[in-house]
């Protein structure tokens, strides 16, 4: 009996210590972060968006980058350094689904919040957050089907066949070739998304003078603007994503009708945001959460003033455009290209 | 006693260096005690075993480029036989590999008398192709108990199993070599590769036996990258420089002849545990790697200068 009231003692005091004893007051979060692929635009965008989104969240007081170039053994070993240091959430994108459960179970052991941004992982209880890729290709297919008048041939330029992306675009392309049943894919490539092996597929297929109207790029995309400048062929409406290089031909390229639809890789500031949320005991119904890309287009006048506005001289001509997630994320241009977090600098 | 330190100085001091890391730790984050040794030693498995064949190779007098890959293909290979058979027979199947994979290496260099260095420069390259082959991209599975094998503490917290993992799998192979013709040959070619064939050491059979070890200890390696992930993956991980920079810092001169398996595994863990402070103090990451090169060079300037001084005294 004496044992369990010293016990009983004992854990009341261990709780009077614990944050959760403050609950109303300021709240003070430690969040952990995991990456393991270091110097690519946008990775290197989805880090300064957890430490900017981390910065402007009220609870978060201290943010842990595990950053660096490593495998799966390695993640494993940064994701239990960060258990070690004892944060209360772990957002992490993953370098494979299966690799990383047993850090991850024993995380959730300790009640840290797992978050998976762009990247799903199969340990049990983990969020995953991540682009919405179905949505992504749905987006950017119907405004070229509707730019078309309903009616034209496409050609259709994928990425790596079986790569989960890929798939969830090319259900979401379907999708849109569904509901405009006059539009036909006269040419369907991967691209390995690969600049050079891209473009010398538009090339080889502008030889052959097969007719179309219109380009669906999943990203691999001011290249093909290039093959259309360089041969002097007519332009016709072409769709990629927000990659700097793109966004700046559809403001400089003479006749070029285009939309560049959001791949943001500040998913991983969404991914804080999330965490928190689960910290405060707003989690969503879901397991996995989705975000939704914006389209934008350069033929109307609102497309091309949003293009400016999100065009910024200082940002890394590596990043994609799009430096925030309309509805998760809070953090100034100004605060993401500082990237700094709290706790840092 | 004395006798004892002035004879193994270098690795006394990596030892008391280790200690003090651990000390240091402990100071910084309060709650670091058992869980916090295990999760040190499972990182620490897979750099042991590269370390340490890269030790043997580098004590022969030569160096293996080709560890990281090999642990690549027995990774994959230990993935994909643990998916359709019974452990134990994969186990040795993978371990029969990293021999066969070492004894190429060794006997390439050998024969065809092309440096080592090209040789497993090359053969980093075959062999990660290999592991391409035989697995595109990460899956497989591997067999619970060679997961449960590495995870947890034995007998008491604070000996983790991936500890004891490390100790029994270094000293079953390596000690025994160590007390035999073959390890004295080993030191021999090492030291002076000429006065050893004019003592009569087979230098060549020596060479590939040293590389062999190697290929045996990148199975294990290999093995222990699917025990910890549970899956095999066909891109190598970054074991080749970690090997060799714990090799530097384990007190093996990188000329051959001089140095044991001992220091370089307990550099594995002073470089391990230097992440874990790192990471605990929320270093920027891009300064992380800066401090962890610095920390290597200043350690293995200092050993120097204070073995320097001894010989002189």
């Amino acid at each position: 009996m004496k044992t369990l009231l010293s016990g009983v003692a004992a854990f009341a005091v261990a709780a009077s210590l614990t944050p959760a004893a403050f609950a109303g007051g300021h709240k003070s979060y430690t969040i952990g972060v995991s990456n393991t692929v270091q110097g690519n635009g946008w990775r290197e965008q989805m880090i300064c968006a957890m430490r900017a989104q981390a910065l402007v969240e009220g609870d978060v007081n201290n943010i842990i980058v595990a950053h660096r170039n490593t495998d799966s053994a390695g993640q494993l070993e940064d994701i239990n350094n960060l258990i070690e240091a004892g944060v209360d959430a772990i957002v992490l994108n993953p370098s494979n689904p299966d690799a990383l459960n047993s850090a991850l179970e024993q995380a959730m052991a300790q009640d840290i919040v797992v978050v998976a941004v762009d990247a799903g992982v199969t340990a049990e209880g983990a969020y995953i957050l991540s682009n919405n890729q179905e949505e992504y290709a749905y987006l950017g297919a119907k405004w070229l089907f509707e730019q078309l008048g309903g009616k034209g041939d496409v050609v259709y330029m994928r990425g790596i066949a079986g790569v989960s992306a890929d798939t969830d675009r090319d259900n979401g392309f379907k999708r849109a070739l569904e509901e405009f049943p006059d539009i036909k894919v006269v040419h369907e490539v991967f691209t390995g998304w690969q600049q050079d092996q891209g473009k010398q597929q538009m090339f080889d297929f502008l030889a052959t003078g097969i007719p179309f109207d219109g380009v669906w790029t999943s990203g691999i995309d001011n290249v093909i603007v290039d093959v259309f400048t360089e041969s002097g062929a007519p332009l016709v409406p072409i769709v990629g994503a927000d990659n700097a290089g793109f966004v700046q031909y559809l403001t400089e390229v003479d006749g070029l009708k285009g939309a560049a639809v959001t791949n943001p890789g500040s998913v991983g500031g969404a991914g804080i945001a999330l965490a928190v949320d689960i910290l405060n005991g707003e989690a969503p119904d879901s397991k996995t959460v989705l975000v939704d890309p914006v389209l934008w287009e350069n033929t109307t006048d609102d497309g091309v003033a949003t293009i400016s506005a999100a065009q910024n001289p200082n940002l890394d001509p590596e990043w994609p455009v799009s430096v925030t997630v309309p509805g998760w994320t809070d953090y100034t241009m100004e605060q993401i290209i500082a990237c700094e977090g709290p706790g840092e600098g | 006693m004395s006798r004892f330190l002035r004879k193994h100085a270098w690795v006394s001091g990596l030892a008391a260096l280790l200690v003090v890391l651990l000390i240091v730790t402990k100071l910084i984050q309060p709650s670091f005690g058992a869980s916090g040794l295990e999760s040190i030693a499972r990182a620490a498995l897979p750099f042991a075993f590269a370390t340490a064949g890269m030790a043997v190779v580098v004590i022969v007098g030569g160096i293996d480029l080709s560890v990281a890959s090999m642990m690549a293909v027995c990774a994959v290979t230990a993935a994909v036989l643990m998916e359709r058979m019974a452990g134990i027979p994969a186990l040795m199947i993978v371990l029969s590999l990293g021999l066969a994979m070492g004894l190429i290496n060794g006997a390439l260099i050998v024969l065809t008398r092309v440096p080592d260095i090209v040789v497993t420069l090359a053969m980093l390259f075959v062999w990660e192709g290999a592991a391409l082959l035989i697995l595109e991209s990460p899956g497989g599975a591997t067999a619970d108990w060679l997961e449960h094998a590495i995870r947890g503490s034995f007998v008491f917290d604070g000996l983790p199993k991936a500890l004891l993992v490390i100790a029994l799998g270094i000293a079953i192979i390596w000690l025994p070599i160590r007390r035999t013709k073959l390890g004295l040959s080993i030191y021999a070619t090492g030291s002076d590769e000429r006065a050893a064939f004019r003592s009569g050491v087979a230098v060549g059979r020596t060479k590939i036996a040293a590389y062999a070890v190697c290929g045996l200890f990148c199975a294990m390696g290999g093995l222990s990258l699917a025990a910890l992930t549970g899956i095999g993956e066909p891109v190598p991980g970054p074991y080749l420089m970690a090997s060799v920079a714990a090799v530097v810092l384990g007190g093996v001169v990188l000329g051959g002849g001089k140095g044991g398996l001992l220091g370089p595994i307990i550099a594995v863990f002073i470089l391990r545990i230097i992440r874990t402070i790192l990471t605990l103090l929320a270093v920027d990451p891009n300064v992380t790697t800066i401090i962890e090169g610095t920390i290597m060079v200043a350690v293995v300037m200092l050993g120097t200068a204070a073995s320097l001084r001894g010989a002189r005294r």
